[in-house]
């Protein structure tokens, strides 16, 4: 115990070590996407396929067999279908990143979080990408103008990002320990798509049940999304602030207990 | 077991009160927990708890046990023993990645460690590409390796593949890329994990002039290394592992002639 309390007093704190290894998380994220799409003659065309086949699926079958009446389905489904898919994918990678990168982690101290920040980044970057086309797309189609509302982003990328790191990181922590994580996550996130507004939109809900519904992070940065790209308004601040709120939280709840446990990945991963 | 020749460590180097050692180990322990759960599931869970087996089976296993070592800074010291004496477990605490069970480790200085070779690289990836990342790996801002990039590459001294993804590489080319990358850093202490046979003849002899010079310049070399000869042509200082406890410790010819003559 007093190894550990001199040790960590004569090492610097963790994100200052972190802020040291930002040449590796910008090699990273550089990595991740060069790998992705080198060699592809189509590249980021395959990453956008796999989701609009899925949208189109979904404005098929809730526009014309189940009626959820939204105008311009399509557009709001848009809206918060990709995030939904960064959300899934970025929680997914936790499930694998340590041991996909177990060699690195016994061979060398860093900062192993960086390889979770690695992951959430490089999907950042296609992911506004994305959301750059469907931004494009809604303004000539949808809006017929550029809403205002548009400036808003920044602020629901990050929290986005707060929030995918902070639930990222816990999930890769138990998945060093328990392999069961990668076979619980799909159904997990199975599950939370249902019970998220990602193809209906959140009003929908009764009322009674709403307060619990809210209870879900997800849900609330869904519907600021929403709000922001679809319905091209200023979202409702309670929602905005408690939804921001949740997000700095969980980051911080997920970083504490990815460092309860960060110093044995070397002999575990 | 030839204690006789055993030289206690303090008695090898006055110590210099004012120079702060590169490294120091007071008191050291490590011991590794092997759970019998961690590769289960959830079913075996579910069935040990039903039938109140215990969950956790925990075995414990030392590495290292009560360990004393300073090394100052410009010594060159090799770690010997057999296979699981402890000498790897040595490095990694050195390190920073392993964290001691009890005890104090202090370091004084960059560290570079060499465990693995090539730790961090990606196949899909060039030779060149793959330097950056190596490095970043390392500790090294961009402004670092873009000082040290053409020293690399010329140590490497494969030019003509840098812009090859590296899974055409053979693996004694991959393996001088990593280890040209990691000498070239300058830190003021190196590690090096058994690392020190790749490459061809030609370049095996450029790595232990690469290190002869490090040394000469006052970097504090360890090493862990099964060839003998390599060792005493680099090293100053032998430190014996057996069972995670430290069997001798003094200058590298003594140290080597009691362990070939030891067991193991």
């Amino acid at each position: 115990m007093t190894a550990t309390l001199l040790k960590a007093s004569t090492r610097p704190p963790r994100l200052v070590r972190v802020w040291r290894y930002r040449e590796l998380l910008r090699g990273l994220v550089v990595r991740n996407l060069k790998v992705k799409y080198q060699r592809s003659l189509l590249g980021f065309v395959w990453t956008l396929v796999n989701p609009l086949l899925t949208v189109t699926i979904l404005v098929v079958v809730f526009s014309h067999v189940v009626r959820i009446q939204v105008p311009d389905y399509w557009a709001f489904l848009l809206s918060g279908y990709f995030v939904w898919n960064f959300m899934l994918q970025t929680l997914n990678t936790g499930t694998y990143i340590f041991t996909e990168h177990s060699r690195l982690i016994r061979s060398v101290a860093f900062p192993s979080e960086i390889l979770v920040f690695g992951a959430a980044g490089s999907r950042l970057i296609e992911f506004c990408a994305e959301i750059a086309l469907i931004l494009v797309a809604l303004t000539v189609m949808h809006h017929h103008h550029l809403p205002a509302s548009y400036a808003l982003l920044p602020v629901l990328i990050l929290i986005q990002l707060l929030l995918a790191i902070g639930l990222a990181l816990p999930i890769a922590t138990l998945s060093v320990f328990y392999h069961d994580v990668y076979h619980a996550l799909p159904i997990a996130l199975t599950t939370l798509f249902y019970l998220s507004p990602v193809f209906y939109p959140a009003r929908m809900v009764p009322e009674a049940a709403r307060p619990f519904y809210f209870l879900n992070p997800i849900a609330g940065l869904l519907t600021l999304y929403q709000d922001v790209v679809y319905a091209g308004r200023l979202p409702d601040p309670l929602l905005l602030f408690g939804t921001a709120s949740a997000a700095v939280v969980i980051c911080l709840v997920g970083y504490a207990i990815f460092r309860r446990y960060a110093g044995v990945f070397a002999e575990i991963a | 077991m030839p204690s006789s020749a055993a030289t206690p460590a303090s008695s090898l180097k006055s110590p210099e009160p004012a120079a702060l050692p590169a490294v120091e180990f007071r008191d050291v322990s490590k011991r590794f927990y092997f759970y019998e759960h961690r590769t289960s599931s959830l079913r075996e869970w579910f069935i040990r708890r039903v039938l109140h087996r215990p969950i956790h089976v925990r075995h414990t296993a030392f590495s290292l046990r009560d360990i004393d070592l300073r090394v100052d800074a410009g010594e060159s010291v090799a770690l010997l023993g057999a296979n699981g004496s402890g000498k790897s477990t040595v490095l990694r605490l050195v390190a920073g990645i392993y964290h001691a069970s009890s005890g104090v480790v202090e370091t004084n200085g960059r560290i570079t460690a060499v465990i693995e070779l090539g730790a961090g690289f990606h196949p899909e990836l060039t030779g060149a590409e793959n330097v950056g990342l190596y490095a970043a790996v390392l500790g090294l801002t961009r402004k670092e390796l873009a000082e040290r990039y053409e020293e690399i590459v010329e140590f490497a001294a494969m030019e003509g593949f840098l812009d090859t993804p590296l899974k055409y590489y053979s693996s004694g080319m991959e393996a001088r890329l990593a280890f040209s990358v990691a000498v070239c850093l300058q830190p003021a202490i190196l590690l090096l994990d058994e690392v020190l046979a790749v490459g061809d003849r030609a370049f095996r002899h450029r790595c232990l002039e690469r290190l002869r010079m490090f040394h000469a310049r006052g970097g504090t070399l360890l090493l862990v290394s099964h060839e003998l000869e390599q060792v005493r042509e680099l090293c100053t200082r032998g430190v014996w592992l057996r069972d995670g406890q430290v069997v001798m410790d003094g200058d590298i010819e003594s140290v080597l002639t009691a362990y070939r003559a030891g067991p193991g």
